[in-house]
């Protein structure tokens, strides 16, 4: 059931992680909204597959210890008040989602 | 001109005390590694003269050590010996399990121009210096702790191989000099007790979560981190690794800064 749920999030916040098509497609570890992405991440349940199924690929740091952990970063707005969010992963030794964070 | 700054040093160092061995004793033959770990005890020293100058103004309770941290893979951090090392002297420093020591006054170590050696190859571990202010929680530290380590280690000389051509997400301009912690985010690697997950700035009500940049000596902001790591101490460290802002003033010292860790619970 938790499994289904998490699914549909995912499905629900494709939009808000789709680029608006002026600005192009969006890079590696780039994303159109870190709250949404991460809204549609569940910790315990979303595997590394899951993510970059859903964000597509992230800068990976990967330690020695089996963790990783993965940044997505909305891409840069010229003359933006603030900067970019960032929404940062961190995954296991299994490669589950352990711990999340925007930013 | 030996005996003065002695006296200055161990006011500074709560707790040293002088090698055992006189000078003018029998000389010891001391069974060396070869090409040991080797610091200058004349620099560490002035590192320890930076601490009682600075420590007014940065961290009043306080008190300094300096710490031992493993710089290569399979670096054994356990029965690590610890000598002072003059031309007729090689005095034990005791390690703590944390593998922190404190660093003694000793005029004849001056004057011999000694060496602080642990029994490790060269390159196979790494140093800091370690200001504490006592009373903390195990993971928090204090900003005008870390402001003044920064300044010690550096004009003690404890940053070790960093090669800037190759390691480009260190500032190139690394100086040797106590200077380089005031600028905004100096690249000055701290290292937590254990790996990171998050950093958080806390001043009163005003809390600020670190930029996973300022995290695991920048390697997000670098695709080629992996080759450049043999060049930088941090590299059995980085999931511990760390910098902070230490010249923007707008965070007091007595700001703290908050750990959370890769194996805790959310």
């Amino acid at each position: 059931m938790k499994r289904l749920i998490f699914l549909l999030a995912a499905l629900l916040s494709a939009c808000a992680l789709t680029p608006p098509a002026a600005q192009g497609p969006l890079g590696a570890g780039e994303i159109a909204s870190a709250h949404a992405a991460r809204a549609a991440l569940a910790l315990g349940l979303s595997t590394q597959t899951d993510v970059r199924k859903a964000l597509g690929e992230a800068i990976v740091v990967d330690f020695e210890s089996g963790y990783e952990v993965w940044v997505y970063r909305e891409r840069p707005v010229k003359k933006a008040e603030r900067p970019p969010l960032e929404l940062v992963l961190l995954f296991d030794p299994s490669g589950m989602l352990a711990n999340a964070r925007v930013r | 001109m030996h005996r003065s700054l002695t006296a200055f040093i161990a006011a500074a160092l709560c707790g040293a005390h002088p090698h055992a061995a006189a000078a003018d004793e029998e000389a010891v033959t001391v069974s060396a590694l070869r090409n040991p770990v080797d610091k200058s005890y004349r620099r560490m020293l002035s590192g320890a003269e930076l601490f009682a100058q600075r420590r007014g103004e940065l961290a009043p309770a306080a008190a300094l050590r300096f710490k031992l941290l493993p710089r290569r893979p399979g670096t054994r951090m356990d029965d690590i010996e610890l000598e002072l090392v003059g031309d007729s002297f090689a005095t034990p420093l005791p390690v703590a399990h944390d593998g922190t020591f404190e660093l003694p006054a000793d005029a004849a170590a001056l004057k011999e121009r000694a060496s602080v050696r642990p029994n490790r190859r060269a390159g196979s571990m790494t140093w800091r210096a370690e200001v504490r202010t006592p009373g903390l929680p195990a993971d928090v530290r204090r900003l005008g702790d870390l402001r003044l380590e920064c300044e010690v280690g550096m004009r003690a000389g404890l940053i070790s191989n960093y090669r800037p051509v190759l390691f480009r997400w260190l500032d190139e301009r690394l100086a040797d000099s106590p200077e380089y912690c005031r600028r905004a985010v100096p690249r000055y690697l701290f290292f937590a007790d254990r790996a990171l997950w998050s950093v958080t700035l806390v001043a009163g009500t005003r809390r600020e979560v670190l930029s996973v940049d300022l995290l695991y000596g920048g390697a997000s902001r670098d695709p080629d981190w992996k080759a450049d790591l043999p060049y930088c101490d941090c590299e059995v460290l980085m999931d511990r690794a760390f910098f902070l802002p230490l010249g923007d003033r707008s965070w007091p010292d007595d700001a703290l800064v908050h750990f959370e860790y890769m194996d805790d619970t959310p």
